[in-house]
């Protein structure tokens, strides 16, 4: 499996600590919506996260259009450790994190 | 907690928001679009609520809203490419431009090939629909009717203005006729340097018959048609130029001629694109000059009242030149000529364009056999590939598809670069097309050349892209995974590549024969005998204001004095003067051999006239056949003289000689002048037209000749005769400050203009003719070269049985050269049925004239050659161990 990109692996972060709205994400991230939307796109399309609308009653009781919602999935889980892990193997070998030495 | 309205702020950013969004979500693929929107609204609504809390709303932070509303615009595209993905005609566009960016060497061939013949063809276009089918830029143009005045059959002259006051008050057919002078000048002095500018003499109603409302100011009134009014009219681009865009110039005085005039009107800039006049002035038609009816020089524009055509106008106005002619002895056999306004604009250039343009369209034939030829070869390279697609189920129209979407590519990146090469030889045309071309400033590329240059780039990229699709997918698949890492030719890609090559030698042998022609034209334009030497002479022309010197003495005074200071600037061989200048207009009159007046007009003879000074012959190297010429004792007091030339000599006196025989000449005043001398024709209207019959007089004798109030000087001069101008305008400026200098120019550089329309046809047509060729030669080497690489086990097997590589060299000669032959016969037949189009654009050289047939196939045949060394020198070094291990 091909790691994800940085920019997908900040937005798949930020849904796995569920930060679950499309601005949200972008606040938590720093990054553009133009950046953050397709990235969703990408990630959902990949089966990594997947979308639902709030209720409308919800909504409705605060007098406002539903929010879409982002979740992430077990594919999407697995593939956060993956790439999380090859980031860092990257990183140690071009000397820029050290791993803490295991326990034992 | 937010269960409540938004206040009229937050409503306001929201509404901003949203209409953003709302513009975006166009792009959104419609499967999306409703979810895409409301999750965009969802989020906005939410967050312009959550800033609605605090008032006044931050700016700040509404502001970062909006920005990150903007990001809605790459979401949005974003959606629309992932949309793409599934779509299979994008497939094939992704899969297209994948293999041509792999070969990126073989795209830019492509692509070069092409976008060369799109380009010439979009530019050759745009000026074929700009000057030939484009309206003319007036008001309901078809309605406009251009008359010349009429002695003979075809003869277009021009009109009296007592003729044209009596055909307008008196027909019928037209709402408004007009008449405008078409050769003048005028000079302009005063604050700025004097300058000489084209000017024009028109009747009242002529912009308004034209339907030309004036850019600012009026156009002249009716009175100003009865003389005495000093008023002008000046163009859009004088205005702008000499005075600067001055905005109060209406009303303000400028010196016309030595005279203050009255600007009262501007032009607008449409007029400066469709006629060449700086100033305007009214037509007084109640002066001598104008009240005459024997001095033509107006031509006349019609509007037609509704539903007259033209030959109806043309009867009417038959019937009124009978009336005239009945009334005024002068006007027998006068009439007028009527032509659509647009052919008097346009003239005689439709035939030369519409052969360039075809032309053209051969050359991008050629180019498309090429690129399919190239296609091809690649096609065969890849039927493996296609072979595996097919057995892995790809239906065989989804691969032709695939491969025509391909070529769509690359033929559409071709019409774009085209269309920017397009733009840049229409720039040089217009450079260099000056008084080339009719309508010139008109030339564009509009959106019919855009839409024209599209359909030409899609239809090319059929044509050069279905030979090769349906071979690529022919059904004998077996045998193509069989064959699958050797590399044999089929038979019938080997043909259709051969078939392609014939048709691309026969196509630009055509396109050479064109250009040979005209080549062998033009230098015999070049190289037709003048009659006089235009080496190291200097030419320029001199106007005297009418209003400071009245007389014919005074006139004359002044030349004598000019001449005799000229004569002194250090390097002047001789100068002289004369009315009418080789290949710098003229005039003529009738005459007849004294005692032998003509019985009736249709006996009356004309030649044209030239008043020259002391020294003309000798200065122009005239040479003299019989007799004398003008020698400072033929003064005006004396008897009248002239010189005839050997042409109207033969005419009038056959063999006999001419000297001390009498004429009788019509100067308004009969003039009787002896013949002192005979010199030799002169070609005074260019190489093309023959010497007209030519009589000279001699301007110290003032009843001979019209006005000489303008003149032009001719300079014999040691070394280049530009370095002389100079010294001749200040001398000029000791005599006379206010007169300019206009026109100083080179004989031989007058010459060469004067061919400069065959010359700029010719090196266009001999430019694509060299471009075919290119292309052809090119083509013949791609396909030999290919031939042998695919033949090369073949070249290989024959060698090791004993084969010499000359054996192998002639080999393959002989397959190209068969081809190249069988192009060259098939070209000479098409060359026979195509070059009489030509005809009208060729002097003295028949459209089958043998040498430049014979040269074209033998150049065509050399360059063949050439093409095939190179291919056959590398089958000589086929490697037979390699050619035997494959087996």
């Amino acid at each position: 499996m091909k790691p994800l990109s940085l920019s997908a692996l900040a937005v798949l972060g930020a849904v796995s600590r569920s930060v679950r709205y499309g601005f949200d994400i972008m606040d938590a991230t720093g990054l553009p919506s133009g950046t953050v939307y397709p990235v969703l796109g990408r990630l959902e399309r990949d089966g990594y996260v997947r979308s639902k609308w709030e209720s409308h009653a919800v909504a409705q009781r605060e007098k406002r259009p539903p929010r879409r919602y982002y979740e992430i999935t077990a594919a999407g889980s697995r593939a956060l450790a993956t790439s999380v892990e090859h980031y860092r193997t990257l990183g140690e070998r071009l000397g820029l994190v050290t791993r803490k030495p295991s326990a034992g | 907690m937010m269960d409540r309205e938004l206040s009229a702020d937050a409503r306001a950013l929201y509404e901003r928001c949203r209409r953003i969004v709302r513009t975006v979500r166009m792009l959104v693929p419609e499967r999306r679009r409703d979810d895409w929107t409301n999750e965009w609204i969802g989020e906005l609504w939410y967050r312009v609520a959550l800033l609605d809390r605090s008032h006044p709303i931050d700016r700040y932070k509404a502001n970062r809203l909006i920005l990150r509303t903007l990001g809605a615009f790459p979401h949005a595209l974003w959606t629309l490419t992932d949309e793409w993905r599934l779509d299979p005609m994008l497939q094939d566009l992704k899969y297209a431009l994948r293999g041509i960016l792999k070969r990126p060497l073989f795209a830019a061939l492509v692509i070069a090939t092409l976008s060369l013949g799109i380009g010439a063809n979009s530019a050759m276009f745009s000026i074929v629909n700009s000057v030939l089918i484009k309206p003319l830029p007036y008001d309901r143009p078809d309605e406009l009717v251009y008359m010349y005045g009429s002695f003979s059959q075809n003869d277009r002259a021009s009109v009296s203005p007592p003729d044209f006051l009596d055909y307008r008050s008196r027909n019928s057919v037209f709402s408004s006729l007009a008449a405008r002078t078409i050769f003048g000048s005028a000079v302009l002095s005063g604050d700025e340097e004097p300058e000489r500018v084209r000017a024009s003499i028109a009747s009242s109603n002529f912009f308004a018959t034209l339907g030309v409302e004036p850019y600012r100011g009026r156009v002249f009134s009716a009175e100003e048609e009865n003389g005495g009014s000093d008023v002008a009219i000046i163009s859009y681009g004088l205005w702008q130029r000499r005075y600067a865009g001055d905005a109060n110039i209406i009303g303000k005085s400028i010196a016309v001629d030595g005279r203050p005039h009255t600007v009262i009107g501007i032009m607008p800039p449409v007029l400066d694109r469709t006629m060449d006049v700086q100033v305007w002035r009214p037509i007084p038609f109640n002066t001598p000059e104008t009240s005459v009816r024997r001095f033509h020089f107006l031509r006349l524009v019609g509007r037609l009242k509704l539903g007259v055509t033209i030959p109806q106008a043309q009867r009417h106005m038959d019937d009124i030149a009978g009336t005239l002619a009945a009334s005024y002895a002068e006007n027998e056999s006068w009439h007028l000529a009527l032509v659509p306004y647009r052919e008097a604009v346009i003239g005689s250039v439709g035939p030369v364009l519409f052969i360039l343009l075809g032309a053209v369209g051969l050359v991008l034939l050629i180019a498309c056999g090429n690129v399919a030829s190239l296609l091809l070869a690649r096609a065969s390279a890849r039927s493996g590939e296609m072979a595996v697609r097919t057995a892995l189920g790809a239906g065989r129209g989804r691969l032709v598809r695939q491969l025509l979407t391909e070529s769509v590519v690359l033929g559409l990146v071709s019409g774009v670069v085209g269309i920017v090469l397009a733009h840049y030889l229409l720039a040089g045309v217009r450079a260099v097309g000056d008084g080339l071309l009719p309508r010139l400033a008109e030339v564009e590329m509009d959106g019919v050349a855009l839409a024209f240059t599209i359909v030409v780039s899609l239809a090319t990229s059929l044509v050069f892209g279905a030979v090769p699709a349906l071979h690529a997918v022919r059904p004998d698949l077996a045998a193509t995974m069989k064959s699958l890492g050797k590399t044999s030719a089929t038979r019938a890609g080997a043909y259709t590549r051969d078939a392609l090559v014939v048709a691309q030698v026969a196509l630009s042998f055509v396109l050479l024969i064109g250009a040979g022609l005209l080549v062998r034209s033009l230098w015999e334009l070049q190289h037709v005998e003048t009659g006089f030497d235009p080496s190291r002479l200097l030419t320029a022309e001199v106007s005297l204001p009418a209003t400071r010197y009245r007389t014919r003495q005074e006139v004359d005074r002044f030349w004598t004095q000019l001449l005799d200071r000229v004569r002194t600037i250090p390097g002047v061989e001789s100068a002289a003067a004369t009315t009418l200048l080789p290949l710098r207009g003229g005039g003529d009159t009738y005459f007849y051999i004294e005692g032998q007046p003509p019985a009736s007009d249709a006996e009356k003879m004309n030649a044209t006239i030239s008043t020259v000074t002391d020294g003309y012959f000798a200065t122009m190297r005239i040479p003299v056949v019989a007799g004398r010429v003008f020698e400072r004792t033929d003064r005006g007091d004396g008897a009248g003289v002239t010189v005839i030339n050997q042409g109207l000599a033969r005419r009038l006196f056959a063999n006999a000689s001419p000297i001390g025989k009498r004429l009788v000449v019509d100067f308004g005043k009969p003039f009787v002048a002896e013949i002192v001398g005979v010199v030799a024709d002169v070609r005074i209207y260019g190489q093309a037209s023959n010497a007209p019959d030519l009589m000279y007089f001699f301007n110290d004798q003032p009843a001979a000749g019209f006005g000489t109030g303008t003149m032009n000087l001719a300079l014999r001069v040691r070394g280049d005769p530009s370095r002389f101008v100079s010294p001749l305008r200040d001398v000029l400026r000791t005599l006379e400050p206010d007169v300019p200098l206009s026109s100083p120019q080179a004989m031989a550089d007058i010459l060469s203009e004067s061919v400069s329309g065959e010359r700029f046809r010719t090196q266009l047509l001999a430019g694509f003719a060299a471009v075919a060729l290119l292309l052809a030669v090119v083509g013949l080497y791609g396909m030999l070269a290919y031939a042998v690489t695919q033949r090369s086990r073949e070249m290989g097997i024959r060698i090791a049985l004993g084969a010499r590589p000359a054996a192998v060299f002639r080999l393959v000669i002989r397959q190209g050269m068969v081809l190249v032959m069988i192009g060259v016969l098939l070209g000479v037949g098409g060359a026979l049925a195509t070059t009489r189009f030509l005809t009208s654009q060729l002097f003295a050289v028949a459209p089958t004239d043998p040498t430049v047939f014979a040269g074209v196939a033998l150049a065509l045949t050399l360059a063949g050659l050439a093409a095939c060394v190179v291919p056959a020198r590398r089958a000589t070094r086929a490697d037979p161990i390699l050619a035997l291990r494959q087996e």
